[in-house]
């Protein structure tokens, strides 16, 4: 699949057993999911691919990406629709799906009286993992987390970012094929947050699982993911390569001299979008879509046949803040119209 | 985190091998896991053994072990003294398996009520359900485990003494033997009662404890439970005068298991139970019914929240 998304350093291994057929496929194919809870629609017909990679699920609270989550890990059945996660149908394969996927909780989840490397030791062993196996995992998996030193202690002893650090440990332990982390960074101060996607960041790049990272922070999707579904009243509103995004939706902001209307007439008249702002600084700007590269030739072009001079031309990427803002107010808007 | 290598040599260790420093530092990495996943059995039997051991204290502070092991003592102890005082003084009476059942009961109910709030309750008070919802075992398979782990350990303090005790009684015989061959019916019934009030015990100490998220409220119910329930049934039967009264023995379940232990192995003495007079059957669907009952409702306290 061409994804346009970057290769992990470290391929997860493709085990010889049944799981070899989906070596390629994708991690995630959700088709016509719809899940209401009474007269609320959390889920509303869902059509999604995800590919493997480092996924960010966006979303305002309650714009369904825990319900797609759990709906995901089989969990909860949907009303309608199909989902598939690492080859497996969420429904009727569900302890299979969370055989080869790990779940990180928003919430605190974890019991105080006892240690870490028996409580991580003890969810690999939930997994399917033979016992010595699951105590060594969970000694080199709370070692990759910043953990051995305290692996021992009692957590009940530890602080906030120490118990995300447990719970991300107990979602890798069995080294699964996919993880969702739900929130992760929620709750913790900025140091914490930063070595908490810094661990996010190495879980794809490195380790070579793929990782779904619901959150409603842009900055932190930004940050760590290369792929991006966008959620908005549990409608879907985009499904992208991250990387592509600027690409796909950038603009140019143009400065002329000369008459800016007939040169702003002329560019829409030519089918392109075209409008009018106010720069932070004042200064009215014109800014034109680029949806290809044609474009840019056709701004030469209007300017010559208009006479106007092209002082400067800027290319202007759209932040996923920008697409969110955009997508999401377009799609409430057509709803509100429809 | 970033990949690193170092070395640092041992003092006075010498010069290395070429290539190799002693006292070497390497990044581990992280390593793929290659190994066998025995899936949704080896999850299950986890979930059973790590609920024993929790339930017990064990790899938890030394005052969560008290309890248990107090217990434990309690049970086991008088019947080694016993077993011992009849090795040396044959003429001393032993005790009969009724009245060593009855005894015993008050300290499995307490048993049950310090075990079965900490099997459930840590995971719903400290949210960890959804992680195990999350691994490889359905909402089935965790009820399941946890009553298997309940039961499994409450017949440890219903059952282990109880076939001590008939080794014993075997044990001071001029035939050893020849007594256990003799006296192997006696063994199964002191199975089966074991394993009747492990079941019952677990099962019903299990439905209550799912019902709350705090272990010191099940441990009150369990308990006070029992008791009003068993005062209830005295009382009951002591105020009402008509053949109705011989069903109050359901409401007691030291009653129970004592009539139980009458059909068994004879030697009780209570009024209750020798007015109920119910057959052995009837106190087995009883059970068998409060069973069911309790298995039902704690199957629906882990339902699916939609």
């Amino acid at each position: 699949m061409q994804t346009g998304i970057p290769e992990p350093s470290r391929s997860h291994p493709q085990p010889s057993s049944e799981l070899g057929r989906v070596a390629t496929a994708p991690v995630i194919e959700v088709r016509g999911l719809r899940k209401t809870f009474g007269s609320f629609v959390a889920l509303e017909n869902l059509d999604l691919t995800i590919p493997r990679a480092s996924v960010g699920l966006l979303g305002a609270n309650g714009a369904g990406k825990t319900t797609l989550i759990r709906t995901l890990l089989g969990l909860i059945a949907p009303d309608r629709g199909t989902a598939k996660v690492v080859g497996y149908d969420t429904q009727t394969q569900g302890v299979h799906v969370r055989e080869r996927v790990g779940y990180m909780p928003e919430a605190d989840a974890l019991p105080s009286s006892t240690t870490a490397a028996d409580f991580v030791g003890h969810m690999a062993e939930m997994s399917g993992l033979p016992a010595r196996a699951a105590r060594q995992r969970a000694a080199d998996v709370l070692y990759q987390v910043g953990l051995e030193e305290e692996r021992y202690r009692l957590i009940k002893g530890f602080s906030t970012g120490m118990r995300q650090r447990v719970k991300l440990a107990q979602a890798i332990v069995h080294d699964p094929e996919l993880v969702f982390l739900d929130e992760p960074t929620a709750g913790m101060d900025p140091r914490g947050r930063e070595e908490m996607l810094e661990l996010v960041e190495r879980i794809y790049r490195t380790m070579g699982i793929s990782v779904v990272f619901s959150s409603h922070i842009l900055e932190d999707i930004e940050r760590v993911c290369d792929y991006v579904v966008i959620l908005d009243n549990g409608r879907l509103i985009s499904a992208q390569p991250l990387g592509g995004l600027g690409e796909i939706g950038g603009e140019v902001v143009v400065d002329i001299d000369g008459d800016r209307e007939r040169f702003v007439s002329a560019i829409a008249g030519r089918g392109v979008a075209v409008r009018q702002s106010d720069s932070e600084l004042g200064v009215r700007e014109i800014v034109i879509d680029v949806h290809d590269e044609q474009v840019y030739d056709l701004i030469r072009d209007t300017a010559v046949e208009q006479r106007v001079a092209l002082r400067s031309l800027r290319q202007r990427s759209r932040s996923l803040e920008d697409i969110y803002l955009g997508d999401v107010g377009a799609m409430r808007e057509e709803t509100h119209v429809g | 985190m970033s990949a690193k290598a170092a070395t640092a040599s041992a003092p006075g260790a010498g010069a290395p091998p070429s290539g190799v420093g002693y006292g070497e530092i390497f990044d581990r990495g992280y390593q793929h896991y290659r190994g066998p996943r025995l899936g949704r059995r080896q999850a299950f039997r986890s979930l059973v053994g790590y609920s024993i051991k929790r339930a017990m204290g064990i790899r938890k502070s030394w005052t969560a072990k008290i309890l248990p092991i107090l217990l434990y003592t309690a049970a086991i102890i008088p019947l080694i003294v016993m077993i011992g005082i009849s090795a040396v003084a044959p003429q001393v009476e032993f005790a009969s398996y009724s009245a060593y059942f009855a005894a015993i009961f008050t300290i499995e109910g307490i048993f049950v009520a310090t075990i079965a709030p900490e099997m459930v309750c840590p995971d719903r008070r400290e949210r960890t359900l959804p992680l195990y919802f999350a691994r490889a075992i359905t909402r089935s398979d965790y009820v399941v485990a946890k009553l298997l782990a309940t039961i499994v350990l409450t017949m440890t303090m219903s059952l282990l003494p109880a076939v001590i005790l008939w080794f014993g009684r075997q044990l001071i015989a001029d035939s050893p033997w020849r007594a256990m061959q003799d006296h192997v019916g006696d063994l199964g019934r002191v199975i089966l009662l074991g394993i009747l009030i492990a079941v019952f015990l677990g099962t019903t100490g299990l439905m209550i404890s799912s019902l709350t998220d705090r272990k010191g409220v099940a441990v009150t119910v369990i308990i006070i439970g029992f008791l009003l329930l068993t005062v209830a049934a005295q009382s009951g039967f002591q105020v009402v005068d008509s053949e109705w009264r011989r069903y109050f023995i359901f409401l007691s379940i030291s009653d129970v298991f004592a009539a139980i232990a009458d059909h068994l192995f004879g030697n009780v003495d209570s009024d209750l139970v020798d007015v109920a007079h119910f057959p052995l059957w009837a106190y087995l669907v009883y059970i068998a019914v409060v069973v069911v009952v309790c298995i039902l409702i704690i199957r629906w306290r882990y339902r699916p929240q939609d």
